[in-house]
C-alpha cells in the first residue's frame, strides 16, 4: 500500500517534470535552442503565486501600482499570465535581437548564453524582492483528499494531472494538425524552405515562447499547490530533472517528454521508498546515462533533431 | 512587365555572387538563366524571392517594388520559388507538404488548387498520407512543384529542377513546364541542361561569374557554339541517374 502511495506521488511529481520538460522539448524541437530561462520562469510563477496571495508585488515605493494581496485563485491566474509576459520579454531580448534575419549568422551560443544571463537576472531579482527563504503557499492544502483503497490522492494533484495531460494533448494536436503547427514544424525542419513558402519565423517564434511561458507558469503554480511551498531555488532541481526527462524521452518529442518526465518522477519516488533519499540523484542520472548508452536518441527521439538552424 | 530586375547585386562577405544583373520576364513567358557551377544562378533566384538580401539594385513584380519585402510578401503577390535540391519537408506527409504551399492562402479557393495538383500528379494523390521521404527523386520534384502550385503563383522560378533525374523524368519535367506555361503561369527557369532549357524557353540569359554575358532568343542561343564551349561545359549532355 505504501508502495502504491509512492507510485501515486511519483506520478504527481512527474507531472510537474512533464510540464517543464515539454517546454524544453518544444523550444529545442522547433528552434533548436536550449532555453535556460525555463527553470527560472517556473520558479517565477511559483514565487509570484505565493507573493500575490500573501503580500503582493514590491513596487519599491512607486505610487499607485501596489498589487495584492489577493485570493489564491486570482494569484494563480496572475502568476501564469505574468510568466507568459516574462517569457515573451525573454524572446525579445535573447532570440529576436540576436538572430540575423538573412544568411546563417545565428550562432547557437549567443541565445544560449543570453538566456543563461536572463536566468541569473530573474532569479536574483526575485531574491532581492522576496529573500531566499522557502515560503508557504496558502492554497488548498492536503485536507482536500480522496481515499481510494487506502491510497490518498489529493484533489489538487488529481486536477493538476488532468490539466497537464489536457494541455499536452492540446499542444500536440496544434503541432500535428493546425496551420501554425505545420509552420512551426516547417521551421524546425528547414527554416530556409519554410521562409521561401512564406512562413515568417518572426511571427511564429513568439508563439513558441508564449507556449513556453504558459507551460512554465502552469508547472510553477501546480508545484505551489501540490507541495504547498515555494522558494527562489525551486527551479534548479526541477529544471535539471525536466531536462533529464526530456533527454530520456527523446529531444523534440512531446510524448517523449511526457513519458520521460513521468519515468523520472516515478524513479525518484520509488528510489526514496526502497533505498532512501540519498540515492535519488544516482538513480535518476544513472538511469538517464544507461538509456543514452542503449538508445542515444532517447525513447521517442529522431536523429534529425538539432539539424535545422534558424 | 511581370518581373523587372535592374542592377541586382548579391554579396556574401567578400564573395560577389551576382553583379549588376538586368533581367525581365513578361507575363506568359518562359525565360531561362544558364550558367556553369558557381555562376550565381541560385543566388540570383534567392535574391529575387527575398531569401537573400540583395546588396543593390531593384526588383519589381507586377509593377510594385518588392526589393525590400519579405519572401512572404512575394508569395502573397504571386511569386514562388522551387528551390535547388527540392527542399521538401521529409518529416511531413505528402499532403502536409502541399498544405505548406497554401500556408499564406487566405482565400477559400486553395482547396480547389490542391485538388488540381492531385489531379495533375496522380502519383502524389496515391501517396497522399505517406511520409514525403519515401518518394523517388522524380516524385519529390513533382511534390516540390506541386507545393509551389498550391500557392497559385503567377511566376514560378525553378532552380535546376532536372538535377539528379533520370532521362525519362527529365522529359516529363520539361513537358510539365510547358503545360504550366500554357495554363498561364510565367516561368523563370535556371538550368544546366542547356539544350532542354532552350527548347522550352523563348528567351535566355547566360551568367558567368555573376555577370550576364549573353542574352537573346532561345533559338539564337541554342545555335551559339561559343556558348556551349565557353560557359556551360558539357554537363548538359549527361543527365545524372534518378536519385531514387
Ligand atoms: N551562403 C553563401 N555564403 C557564401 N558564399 C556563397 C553562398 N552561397 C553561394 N555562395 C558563393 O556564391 C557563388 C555563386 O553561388 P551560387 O550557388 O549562386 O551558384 P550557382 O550558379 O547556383 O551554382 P550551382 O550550379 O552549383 O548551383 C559561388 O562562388 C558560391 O561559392
Ligand atoms: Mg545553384
Amino acid at each position: 500500500m505504501l508502495f502504491l502511495q509512492q507510485v501515486s506521488n511519483g506520478i504527481m511529481l512527474g507531472s510537474v517534470y512533464v510540464t517543464v520538460a515539454v517546454a524544453f522539448t518544444l523550444t529545442i524541437g522547433v528552434l533548436n535552442f536550449l532555453n535556460f530561462t525555463i527553470p527560472t520562469l517556473f520558479m517565477l510563477a511559483g514565487m509570484l503565486a505565493w507573493a500575490l496571495s500573501t503580500w503582493g508585488v514590491p513596487t519599491w515605493g512607486v505610487p499607485f501600482v501596489h498589487i495584492g494581496p489577493m485570493p489564491w485563485q486570482a494569484a494563480l491566474l496572475f502568476a501564469v499570465a505574468a510568466t507568459v509576459v516574462a517569457s515573451l520579454l525573454v524572446e525579445r531580448f535573447t532570440f529576436r535581437f540576436l538572430k540575423t534575419r538573412y544568411g546563417d549568422a545565428t550562432e547557437h551560443a549567443i541565445p544560449l548564453v543570453s538566456s543563461l544571463g536572463f536566468l541569473l537576472i530573474i532569479e536574483n531579482l526575485v531574491r532581492i524582492g522576496y529573500g531566499t527563504d522557502t515560503q508557504r503557499f496558502p492554497g488548498p492544502q492536503a485536507d482536500m483528499s480522496v481515499n481510494i483503497g487506502g491510497i490518498f490522492l489529493r484533489v489538487p494533484q488529481l486536477v493538476s494531472l488532468v490539466i497537464v495531460l489536457g494541455i499536452v494533448a492540446g499542444l500536440n494536436w496544434i503541432l500535428r494538425h493546425s496551420r501554425i503547427g505545420r509552420g512551426l514544424r516547417a521551421i524546425a525542419e528547414n527554416p530556409d524552405a519554410a521562409n521561401i513558402l512564406g512562413v515568417q519565423a518572426n511571427k511564429l517564434v513568439p508563439v513558441v515562447f508564449m507556449l513556453t511561458g504558459l507551460l512554465c507558469g502552469l508547472a510553477g503554480v501546480l508545484f505551489a499547490i501540490n507541495y504547498g511551498e515555494v522558494s527562489p531555488q525551486m527551479g534548479d532541481d526541477i529544471g535539471s530533472k525536466a531536462i533529464a526527462g526530456m533527454v530520456l524521452g527523446g529531444l523534440g518529442s512531446i510524448w517523449g517528454a511526457v513519458i520521460g518526465g513521468l519515468i523520472i518522477g516515478l524513479t525518484e519516488m520509488l528510489t526514496i521508498h526502497f533505498f532512501g533519499a540519498d540515492t535519488v540523484q544516482v538513480a535518476v542520472w544513472g538511469l538517464l546515462l544507461l538509456t543514452l548508452f542503449l538508445r542515444p536518441q532517447g525513447l521517442f527521439g529522431h536523429h534529425s533533431i538539432g539539424k535545422g538552424k534558424l | 512587365m511581370l518581373l523587372e530586375v535592374t542592377g541586382l547585386h548579391v554579396r556574401y562577405g567578400r564573395t560577389h555572387a551576382v553583379k549588376a544583373v538586368d533581367l525581365h520576364v513578361a507575363e506568359g513567358e518562359i525565360v531561362t538563366v544558364l550558367g556553369a557551377n558557381g555562376a550565381g544562378k541560385t543566388s540570383l533566384l534567392r535574391a529575387l524571392h527575398g531569401a537573400v538580401k540583395p546588396a543593390g539594385g531593384s526588383i519589381r513584380f507586377a509593377g510594385d517594388d518588392l526589393t525590400a519585402q519579405s519572401s512572404a510578401e512575394r508569395v502573397t503577390r504571386g511569386m514562388m520559388l522551387v528551390p535547388e535540391g527540392r527542399q521538401i519537408f521529409v518529416s511531413m506527409s505528402v499532403h502536409e507538404n502541399l498544405l505548406m504551399g497554401a500556408y499564406l492562402r487566405r482565400d477559400g479557393d486553395w482547396a480547389r488548387d490542391l485538388k488540381s495538383v492531385y489531379d495533375r500528379f496522380p502519383n502524389l494523390a496515391e501517396r497522399r498520407d505517406m511520409p514525403a521521404s519515401v518518394l523517388s527523386g522524380g516524385e519529390q520534384q513533382m511534390l516540390a512543384i506541386g507545393r509551389a502550385l498550391v500557392s497559385r503563383p503567377r511566376l514560378v522560378m525553378l532552380d535546376e529542377p532536372s538535377l539528379g533525374l533520370s532521362p525519362l523524368f527529365v522529359n516529363n519535367l520539361f513537358n510539365l513546364i510547358k503545360e504550366l506555361n500554357r495554363d498561364g503561369i510565367s516561368i523563370l527557369l535556371v538550368e544546366q541542361n542547356t539544350a532542354m532549357a532552350l527548347e522550352v524557353a523563348s528567351r535566355g540569359y547566360v551568367l558567368e561569374l555573376g555577370s550576364l554575358v549573353l542574352e537573346g532568343g532561345a533559338d539564337a542561343l541554342a545555335g551559339n557554339a561559343a556558348l556551349a564551349e565557353a560557359y556551360l561545359g558539357d554537363h548538359a549532355a549527361k543527365p545524372e541517374p534518378d536519385a531514387a
